[in-house]
C-alpha cells in the first residue's frame, strides 16, 4: 500500500514540520524521499535555521553554507515540500487523531506571487537597522531578502522599521509591495507533526557578574561565527567596539550552562567543540594572537572530535582549566578576566587581559508549545520524550520531535535524530492507515 | 690535484668541470641527449598519430564555466575572476561566471537560467570535491533539461584552495588547467542515461542488538521486508550484559523486551539466530548474500541464499579488553573493566550488606576514567597492532558515574573514587550523575593526560587498616600532587572498539576509519551511508554511541531504506564499462583482468556467419574501475564517462602550457 494520499484532493500534507532549521529541513526531506506529502513552516523569512550563519563546522571544517544551502535547495526543489515562511505555528489541536495545526501567516507587505526576488526595493530603502542575521553587526534595510541565499528570494518589509516613505512600491517592477497586507490565520490539516523548533541561547547577561552589558567586546558564539565567516558583515575579524584587530582572544566556556544558579544545570552540549574551531579558525585569521579557551571539562566526545581538540593543542590553542569568575571592561575596551585556575598552585587567582571574549551561552529551547499543544515539557524546559525504544516520540501520539528541541545537540547529532523522526512519522502514517484500511474492509465485511 | 689527462685543473673550475666532464663523458651525453631526442620525437610523431586518428577538429560545444567563492574557502587563495577571465577565452567557452555560494538556490538558479537563454549543452562548476556536491549540480543541470552527464565538477577546493593555501599563484594555475582539462573532457562527452536496475525492496540487518533490531522494526513498521541476522543465539546484544542503564534508569532488560517484542510481533522480520553473513556480492537494490548458520535447532550447519536492496550494518562494538598487567588487569583479582563490574554488581544478592569480590572486602574502590580512550601518541602503549585509540568512547564517564553513584547509595560505607581528565557528561539527564554523584561523596580526582594514573600492589593482602591497592595520581585539582590512593578494587572505564567484522569489510568493501571504525560518507550530507551504495550503518559500528544515539542512528539508516525502497528502480551512474563489438576479438583478455565476478563474460555471437566469441559487460556488476580498458589489444572497451579520448583531451587540458610559468592563454586557445 502506498503511503501518500490522494492527489485529486485539495492540500492536505501528510506531516507537518515545525522549523526550517537544519533539523526541519532534514525530517522533511527524509519524509518527502519517501514519497510523503510536508508542509515545512517557518517563522523567519528564510529557512536555513541557524545552521546557515555559521562560519564552518567541526569537525570536518566544512563551510557551513556548503551543508546548508544545498539542504534548503533540496527542501524547495522536492514536490513533495511546500514551504511557509514567515509563518508561526500557534496551537496544535488534535481531534479523533488528526491534528488541527493553526498558523499564523504574519504580513510581509510583499506579494510573493508578485515578488521576483530582484531587490531593487531594499537597494532604494533608507531605513537602515542592525541586521539580527548578522547579530547586529552588519547593516540591513527595512525591506528586503532576508540575505544572499535566502529561500525564497523574496522581499519582507518590517513594519516596525518602515518609514512608509513608498519608495520601495515606486520602484517595484512587479507592483508586489502591499501596504494594506493582513496577517492570516489558516488552520491546516494534517496526520502527524515534527516538531523541531530549535534554540534560543540565554542572554549575554545571565551572569551579571560577566558585565557583558557593559562591553561590546564581549560577544556570544554567534557574533564570533559572523566575524569569522569570510562573507560576514566585516570579512574579516574585527572587535566591536573599535574595530581593532584583536590580539588576544578569550573563550569563557559554561557561561550559561552547567550552572544550577541560572537555572541551566545541563550541559549545552556544543559549545566546547565550537570554541575550539573557532580557536581553529582565528588561529588561521590571526596568526600572531593569542587565543585561550577557559573551560571547565572538554567535552570533545564525537567522532573525529578528540582528535580535532587535540589538533587545536598542538597548534598552540592555550586551555587552561578554571572558572572564570569575574569579567571587568578596563581601559581601551579590553577585559580583564579573573580567573580560578587549578592549574597553578602558587598563583592560583589569576587576572588575564583579553581585548575580546567569546561567552559559550546555553542552549534554552526556542518555543514553549505546552499549552498550545498536546506536546509536554520535560524539567529541562526541551520537549519530553518518554519512549524507552523512540527517543523521538513525544507525549503526544502522531507528534515527534527532531533536534535541539528535545535537547541540546550537535548538528551530526540533529541530522540523525531528523532522520529517525522521519522514519517514526512514517511508520505512524503506515500504521494508522493499515489500520483504517482495515476498518474499511471490516465494515464493507459487516455490511 | 691533477685529472686523468694530467692537466692540471684550476681552481673555481671545478664545479664547471663536473658538468662538462671529460671529452668521453661529453661524448657519450651527447649521445644519451641525441638518443633522447630521437624518442622524444617518436613520440611527439605518436601523439600527433593519435590526435589525427582522434578526429581533425574537436567537436563543437558550447559550455559554461562556473567557478566558487565558497564564501572565501576558495577566493581567499585562489583568484577566481582571473581564472574566469582565462578559462572564457577557451574556444567553445559562452559564459564563465564567478559565483559566492554556487551550490545555494541562486547559484543553481543562475546554471539553469544560463543553460536555458544562452543554449548552453556542456557545464562546468569549479568548486568543493565531486563528493559533496556532484548531484547538487547533476540535479540543477536536469532541471535545465540538459543530460546531467554533461556536467564536470572540477574539485579546486580541497585539492586546491585547501592543499596549496600557501601558494596562490600555483593554486590558481591549477584551477585553469583543471578547469580546461574538464572542458577539453566535455568536448567528448556525450549523453547518458542512468542504469535503471530492479529494486530488491527488502533489507539484511546485520547484528540484532539494539541498532539492529531498532533498524529492523523500523523498516518493518513501515511496511518493509526485513532478515535480521544476529551470530549469537539471542538478540539484544551488549545490552544483555547491562544492568539499569542511563538515563532512564531503566532496566536494561525491559529495553530489550520491548524491542524484541515488536521484532517478534512483525510478520515482516525473518530473525535468523546463530548465522553469520558469509558472502556478499551485487550492489544496490541487488545484493546476492550468502547467510550461513544453524538455522534449526539441529545445529547442523546449513547456508540460504538471500536477494535484498539494502544491507544495514548493525555490528556494535567490542569493549576495548586491557592488556595483561596494564592497571594491573588480570594481576589482581580485584581489577575489572566496567562490564565486568556492572555484571559483578548484578550478581550481588539485593540483601548483602557488604561489597566483597574474590573473597575480599571491599570498602574502597578506583573508577578509572579512558581506559583505551583518548591514548596519547609517545604516552600510552599501542596495541598489537601498532595503533592508538586516540577518540574518545562517549558513553564511559556516564556509565561510571551511573556506577559510582549506585555504589554510593547501596554500599554507603564504601569510599568511591573517580580518577578522570575530563567528566563528559555530555547527554540529556546526564550531567545530574555527576552532581549527584559529588553529592553522594564520590571524590574526584583529576589528571592529565601526559601524566598517566599507576595502579601498584601494597605487597599486604588487605588486613583492617591497609588497603592492598594504591593508585597514584598527578591530581590537577590539587595543582599537581602526587597523591597515593590507597583502594581494593580499582573498576577500568574501558572504552569502545569495532566489532570484529573484518571478514564482513572485506568481502562488502566497507571503508574504515583510522579507528577502525566504519566510515560514513560524510558526517553532515550523508552521515549513514558509507561509499559502497545501498549499505546503512545503524550504531556503534561507525563509533561511539550511547542508546539513545544508537536508537536515532539506527531510525535514520532505516529512513534512508525507506527512502530507496520508496522507488521502483534503481538508478545507478552509467559509468561501465562498454564493448565495441565490431572491434572485439574475442581473445577474452579483459575477462581475466575483471576483478568483478560476473561483470564481463564472453558471449557466442554470429558474424558473418561465423560464430565467435565477443565480450558482454553486465552493467549492474560492473564498477567501471576500468582494469579491462588498457589490456585491450584492439582498444574494443571502453568506460563510458571516462573514455580514451576523455583522458586524451584531459591530459592536453592540463599539460597545455607546462613549461611556462605564467599561463599561457594563448596556448590553451590554441587548445580548441
Amino acid at each position: 500500500m502506498t503511503l501518500a494520499t490522494d492527489p485529486s484532493k485539495p492540500y492536505r500534507p501528510d506531516a507537518l514540520v515545525v522549523g526550517g532549521g537544519i533539523a526541519g529541513m532534514q525530517s522533511a526531506l527524509d519524509l518527502a524521499d519517501q514519497g510523503l506529502k510536508v508542509m515545512l513552516v517557518e517563522r523567519g523569512p528564510s529557512i536555513g535555521g541557524h545552521m546557515i550563519a555559521l562560519a564552518k563546522v567541526f569537525p570536518t571544517l566544512d563551510c557551513a553554507s556548503c551543508i546548508t544551502a544545498p539542504k534548503m535547495s533540496a527542501s524547495s526543489h522536492h514536490d513533495n515540500i511546500k514551504i511557509l515562511v514567515n509563518t508561526e505555528v500557534q496551537a496544535i489541536q488534535t481531534i479523533n487523531g488528526v491534528h488541527h495545526v493553526k498558523l499564523l501567516k504574519k504580513a510581509t507587505y510583499v506579494n510573493f506571487d508578485k515578488c521576483i526576488g530582484c531587490r531593487l526595493c531594499e537597494y532604494a530603502c533608507d531605513a537602515e537597522y542592525p541586521d539580527p542575521l548578522e547579530e547586529g553587526l552588519g547593516a540591513k534595510r527595512a525591506i528586503g531578502v532576508a540575505f544572499t541565499n535566502a529561500i525564497p528570494q523574496k522581499a519582507v518589509l518590517d513594519p516596525e522599521l518602515c518609514a512608509t516613505c513608498g519608495t520601495c512600491a515606486r520602484v517595484c517592477p512587479t507592483d508586489a509591495i502591499e501596504f494594506d497586507q493582513q496577517p492570516e490565520t489558516v488552520i491546516v490539516e494534517t496526520d502527524a507533526v515534527v516538531v523541531a523548533s530549535g534554540f534560543a541561547l540565554n542572554s549575554l547577561n545571565v551572569k551579571p557578574q560577566y558585565n557583558a552589558m557593559r562591553s561590546k567586546n564581549i560577544i556570544s558564539g554567534l557574533t564570533m561565527e559572523r566575524l569569522l565567516a569570510p562573507h560576514g558583515p566585516y570579512g574579516r575579524v574585527l572587535r566591536p567596539s573599535d574595530g581593532k584587530i584583536p590580539s588576544s582572544v578569550a573563550f569563557v566556556q559554561c557561561a550559561g550552562s552547567r550552572d544550577a544558579s541560572i537555572g541551566v544545570p545541563y550541559c549545552s552540549r556544543v559549545c566546547c567543540m565550537y570554541a575550539i574551531k573557532q580557536a581553529m579558525l582565528l588561529s588561521g585569521a590571526l596568526p600572531i594572537a593569542d587565543i585561550t579557551i577557559y573551560y571547565m571539562d572538554i567535552r570533545a566526545f564525537g567522532k573525529g572530535y578528540e582528535e580535532f581538540y587535540q589538533n587545536a593543542k598542538a597548534m598552540g590553542v592555550n586551555f587552561v582549566r578554571g572558572k572564570v569568575a569575574r569579567i571587568d571592561p578596563v581601559d581601551d575596551g579590553d577585559l580583564l578576566l579573573h580567573v580560578e585556575s587549578t592549574e597553578d598552585a602558587e598563583n592560583f587567582l589569576q587576572q588575564h587581559r583579553h581585548d575580546l571574549v567569546v561567552l559559550a551561552q546555553g542552549m534554552l529551547p526556542e518555543w514553549d508549545m505546552s499549552g498550545t499543544t498536546p506536546v509536554r515539557r520535560a524539567p529541562d524546559g526541551f520537549v519530553a520524550t518518554p519512549m524507552l525504544t523512540s527517543p523521538t516520540a513525544t507525549t503526544a501520539p502522531g507528534i515527534f520531535v527532531a533536534g535541539v528541541a528535545a535537547g541540546p545537540k550537535d548538528i551530526v547529532d540533529t541530522i540523525a535524530e531528523a532522520g529517525a523522526a522521519a522514519m517514526q512519522v512514517s511508520q505512524y502514517l503506515y500504521q494508522k492507515r493499515s489500520i483504517a484500511v482495515d476498518q474499511t474492509q471490516a465494515a464493507v465485511l459487516v455490511g | 690535484m691533477s685529472d686523468k689527462n694530467g692537466s692540471i685543473q684550476q681552481p673555481g673550475t671545478q664545479d664547471l668541470d663536473l658538468v662538462c666532464g671529460t671529452p668521453e663523458e661529453e661524448e657519450a651525453l651527447l649521445e644519451a641527449d641525441a638518443t633522447y631526442m630521437k624518442q622524444l620525437a617518436a613520440v611527439k610523431q605518436q601523439l600527433e598519430r593519435v590526435q589525427q586518428q582522434r578526429s581533425d577538429l574537436p567537436p563543437e560545444v558550447r559550455v559554461g564555466v562556473y567557478i566558487c567563492r565558497c564564501g572565501g574557502n576558495i577566493s581567499d587563495v585562489v583568484d577566481v575572476e582571473r581564472v574566469a577571465e582565462v578559462v572564457s577565452l577557451i574556444p567553445g567557452v559562452v559564459t564563465a561566471k564567478v559565483n559566492t555560494f554556487c551550490c545555494s538556490d541562486p547559484g543553481q538558479q543562475t546554471i539553469t537560467s544560463d543553460i536555458l537563454e544562452q543554449n548552453l549543452d556542456r557545464v562546468v562548476v569549479a568548486s568543493c570535491s565531486p563528493s559533496l556536491h556532484e548531484q547538487t549540480f547533476r540535479g540543477a543541470v536536469s532541471r535545465a533539461n540538459l543530460n546531467p552527464y554533461l556536467y564536470e565538477q572540477v574539485n579546486i577546493r580541497e585539492q586546491g584552495s585547501w592543499a596549496h593555501r600557501h601558494d596562490p599563484e600555483g593554486a590558481t594555475q591549477l584551477a585553469i588547467h583543471m578547469i580546461s582539462a574538464a572542458i577539453g573532457k566535455l568536448r567528448y562527452s556525450i549523453p547518458l542515461d542512468q542504469i535503471k536496475l530492479p529494486n530488491h525492496r527488502k533489507a539484511l540487518v546485520i547484528g540484532g542488538g539494539i541498532g539492529g533490531m531498532k533498524a529492523a522494526v523500523d523498516m518493518a513498521g513501515r511496511g518493509l521486508l526485513v532478515m535480521l541476522v544476529e551470530k549469537s543465539d539471542r538478540l539484544g546484544g551488549r545490552l544483555n550484559e547491562r544492568g539499569r542503564v542511563y538515563p532512564s534508569e531503566k532496566m536494561a532488560s525491559e529495553l530489550v523486551t520491548e524491542l524484541i517484542q515488536k521484532v517478534r510481533a512483525n510478520k515482516n522480520i525473518e530473525v535468523l539466530l546463530n548465522s553469520n553473513v558469509t558472502s556478499v556480492n551485487g550492489f544496490i537494490g541487488n545484493f546476492r548474500t550468502v547467510i550461513t548458520g544453524p538455522f534449526g535447532p539441529a545445529g547442523a550447519t546449513e547456508s540460504t541464499d538471500a536477494l535484498v536492496g539494502a544491507i544495514v550494518m548493525a555490528t556494535g562494538y567490542r569493549p576495548y579488553v586491557p592488556r595483561d598487567g596494564e592497571f594491573l588487569y588480570h594481576q589482581d583479582p580485584c581489577v575489572l573493566t566496567t562490564p565486568e563490574f556492572i555484571q559483578f554488581l548484578q550478581s550481588l544478592d539485593a540483601r548483602t550488606k557488604d561489597m566483597v569480590y574474590q573473597g575480599r572486602t571491599i570498602r574502597s574502590l578506583a573508577f578509572l576514567h579512558c581506559v583505551g580512550s583518548r591514548q596519547l601518541d609517545g604516552v600510552h602503549e599501542p596495541q598489537s597492532d601498532g595503533t592508538l585509540n586516540t577518540y574518545c568512547s562517549r558513553v564511559c564517564c556516564s556509565t561510571i558515574l551511573q556506577q559510582a553513584l549506585a555504589v554510593r547509595e547501596r554500599f554507603p560505607k564504601v569510599r568511591v573514587y573517580d580518577f578522570h581528565r575530563d567528566i563528559r557528561t555530555y547527554g540529556r539527564g546526564e550531567e545530574d550523575y555527576y552532581i549527584n554523584a559529588s553529592k553522594a561523596g564520590v571524590v574526584f580526582f583529576r589528571f592529565n593526560g601526559e601524566d598517566p594514573i599507576k595502579v601498584e600492589r601494597n605487597g599486604h593482602a588487605g588486613g583492617k587498616k591497609a588497603a592492598p591497592l594504591t593508585v597514584t595520581v598527578k591530581d590537577a585539582l590539587t595543582w599537581g600532587e602526587e597523591l597515593e590512593v590507597p583502594v581494593d578494587m580499582v573498576v577500568l572505564g574501558v572504552g569502545m572498539m569495532p566489532s570484529h567484522i573484518e571478514d564482513l569489510v572485506e568481502s562488502i568493501k566497507l571503508p574504515t576509519g583510522e579507528d577502525h571504525f566504519l566510515q560514513e560518507v560524510h558526517p553532515k550530507l550523508r552521515p549513514v551511508e558509507v561509499a559502497v551504495n545501498g549499505v546503512l550503518l545503524a550504531g556503534t559500528a561507525q563509533g561511539p554511541m550511547n542508546i539513545q544515539e544508537t536508537l536515532n542512528a539506527a531510525g535514520a539508516a532505516a529512513v534512508k531504506a525507506a527512502s530507496m525502497f520508496a522507488k521502483d528502480v534503481v538508478e545507478l551512474n552509467p559509468f561501465v564499462a562498454v564493448v565495441d563489438a565490431s572491434r572485439c576479438t574475442g581473445n577474452a583478455i579483459c575477462v581475466t583482468q575483471c576483478d568483478y565476478e560476473g561483470a564481463l563474460k564472453m558471449v557466442e555471437v554470429e558474424v558473418d556467419g561465423r560464430k565467435v566469441q565477443r565480450a558482454e559487460v553486465n552493467a549492474g556488476l560492473c564498477s567501471g574501475c576500468g582494469a579491462c580498458v588498457p589490456v585491450c589489444p584492439s582498444r574494443a572497451i571502453d568506460v563510458d564517462g571516462w573514455r580514451l579520448d576523455q583522458y586524451d583531451a584531459m591530459v592536453d587540458g592540463l599539460v597545455a602550457d607546462s613549461a611556462h610559468s605564467q599561463c599561457g592563454v594563448e596556448e590553451l586557445v590554441h587548445l580548441g
